[in-house]
């Protein structure tokens, strides 16, 4: 295979989790919530872009759907067990996330069903060169991902952000001082499945065919893997672990065509995956970026007012 | 007459088995605060230690369901040891435990997909039919009761006349008053972890006799039984008996129901997410609560 070709791909794919990785940020590492099927929202985002793609509507209109799409669901799916302990908001997604794959698998009205369905790509009645269409898949994938981290980075150190990580830290405190911490926790909650539509319409443009099976558990639990890796609370830790895991998932892949092992480097890998989330968890809770202070203007304030300061004082 | 017959059997089957692989769910829930996702591979494990001794035709379903029994709580037990325990020593939260059994179940998951490959397995033993009545019943679905019915009694029998069953009760309701009056809460814990986990891996060997071996046998029926445990009200076993069998009887109730408009029968597993759904809108609590 053509190896700057390959290297696009994985730059896609990375940009992809990255973005997954940022909304499951959003909601885990500053809210404390968590979302366990994220994978459902992922799939919601992709077979709404399929279906308005297929309909002939431009690129951007369809990731617009695909976003408010995800979030929409989002928002009905979550909005109830907000008021309850957050091991219910685990549980409810979970289950959605299979609920809404073996809906569609079972549907073959909805997308083709099990059969899959054929998403028209973007960029195809432009161009015939493949380095040119890969190119262009880059500048796409890159382009949402550059306007999500900006928004999520000012979001989260805003004031906004500051009550999202109030409501992790302590809840009733936030109730205390006259917060609603239900509106806050669907608001992040929305939001994050907005991003992760739009990382499904994405994906559904990229590879320009999708069925359920492509929408596993397996999904979700790469997303945890990159957010916990890289540092939950850190957005350039989210970006970090989503590239780490990324080169990872490759290397394997490339690892298995030149190594012989006595196991199969698929399952190995997944072993290995599951000990590093569990050592990750165990000695290095912050991942690898942890999080940073949160910056204000009285915080910069301070710190000049002591950098002013004669030295050894 | 005969088909409203078949039906209730059906449910109580499928009550059985929930009954069985919930029973660890909730009783370490209630403990240790956390939902345990790595049950589902509990399950799974038990149901592959049925199939060593199960491979031949003449194999003991007893022997299995002992053997099963066994090492699905030993591996409760190491999983605790290595894994929850040292995170709840460093007062982890209640995500990063979820996510670590997440984790944890994707370690055992493909392990066992290593060691027996990922290709569908069966039992070898042909389970004698017979009617009953109206109904047409299985050996095996005559065990699958029988068992169900002994850990009902067995558990409602260590949970109310034993000192260990109290115990459990005990920490369950107020785990810092518990420590106060002297109970040993770890002795406690690994008790319930190897206790719960046996059980599941009981449900995994009928499970896969009833149906086939494979290493997502626990992850396709975890659904219901988290729906089963949650409306039983969390950590409660009473409520988990009554749960199982309304689930029991609303699935295949809800499964004629779907045949009848036209709906295909995976629609199944949706039941169950619908019951979980409105308990968690109507009555959080559960059942119990």
């Amino acid at each position: 295979m053509d190896p700057l070709f390959y290297i696009a791909d994985t730059l896609v794919f990375a940009g992809i989790f990255a973005l997954l990785t940022l909304s499951l940020n959003l909601e885990y590492g500053f809210t404390g919530l968590g979302n366990f099927g994220k994978v459902a929202f992922f799939m919601a985002g992709a077979y709404t872009y399929a279906v308005m793609a297929s309909a002939h509507m431009p690129c951007y209109l369809c990731l617009i759907g695909a976003g408010l799409a995800a979030g929409l669901i989002g928002f009905l799916i979550t909005f109830p067990v907000l008021r309850l302990r957050e091991d219910y908001l685990a549980i409810v997604t979970l289950s959605f996330g299979e609920i809404l794959r073996i809906t569609i698998k079972a549907q073959e009205g909805i997308a083709g069903g099990v059969q899959g369905i054929v998403v028209p790509g973007a960029f195809a009645p432009f161009t015939d060169s493949v380095r040119l269409l890969a190119l262009a898949n880059i500048g796409l994938v890159l382009f949402c991902l550059l306007f999500t981290f900006l928004l999520v980075q000012l979001l989260t150190h805003s004031p906004y952000g500051r009550i999202l990580r109030g409501i992790r830290e302590d809840e009733t405190a936030m109730q205390a001082i006259g917060k609603n911490t239900v509106i806050y926790k669907a608001g992040a909650l929305a939001t994050g499945s907005v991003i992760a539509g739009v990382a499904g319409g994405l994906f559904a443009q990229y590879i320009s065919f999708i069925d359920p099976y492509m929408f596993l558990p397996l999904v979700t639990f790469f997303v945890w893997i990159m957010l916990i890796l890289g540092g939950p609370g850190n957005n350039w830790g989210a970006l970090l672990g989503g590239l780490t895991v990324e080169l990872i998932n490759r290397g394997t892949r490339i690892a298995k065509d030149y190594l012989s092992l006595p196991v199969d480097p698929n399952n190995l890998q997944f072993i290995l995956f599951g000990m590093l989330i569990i050592l990750f968890l165990l000695y290095r809770p912050q991942g690898l970026l942890p999080e940073g202070p949160v910056k204000t203007a009285a915080r910069k304030e301070v710190l000049r007012w002591r950098s002013s300061l004669p030295t050894g004082s | 007459m005969g088909e409203f017959a078949q039906i209730l059997l059906n449910a109580a089957i499928t009550g059985s088995i929930y009954l069985l692989a919930g029973t660890g769910l909730t009783l370490t829930y209630g403990l240790l605060r956390f939902p345990n996702f790595a049950y589902a591979e509990f399950i799974t494990f038990g149901g592959y230690i049925g199939y060593l001794l199960l491979q031949k035709p003449d194999g003991s379903l007893p022997l299995a369901v002992a053997a099963a029994f066994f090492a699905t709580g030993l591996l409760s037990l190491f999983s605790h040891l290595l894994c929850f325990r040292p995170l709840v020593n460093r007062r982890a939260s209640l995500i990063p435990l979820m996510v670590a059994s997440i984790g944890l179940g994707y370690i055992i998951r493909y392990s066992i997909g290593e060691m027996w490959s990922w290709a569908a397995l069966s039992y070898q033993p042909v389970w004698q039919a017979f009617d009953l009545g109206p109904v047409r019943v299985t050996a095996l679905w005559l065990y699958l009761i029988g068992a169900a019915l002994f850990t009902g009694i067995g558990l409602h029998l260590l949970l109310t006349r034993t000192k260990t069953g109290k115990a459990i009760r005990a920490i369950a309701g107020n785990p810092d008053l518990a420590l106060v009056s002297g109970i040993n809460r770890d002795r406690i814990t690994f008790f319930t972890c190897f206790l719960g986990a046996g059980f599941a891996g009981v449900a995994g060997v009928f499970r896969a006799a009833d149906t086939q071996l494979s290493p997502v046998l626990g992850w396709d029926i975890l659904l219901p039984i988290f729906a089963v445990v949650i409306l039983g009200g969390i950590g409660s076993f009473y409520g988990l008996i009554m749960a199982a069998f309304l689930l029991g009887l609303a699935e295949n109730f809800g499964v004629i129901l779907l045949q009848a408009v036209g709906l295909s029968t995976e629609y199944r597993m949706a039941i169950a997410f619908l019951v979980l759904i409105l308990v968690l809108i109507f009555r959080p609590k559960g059942l119990a609560g």
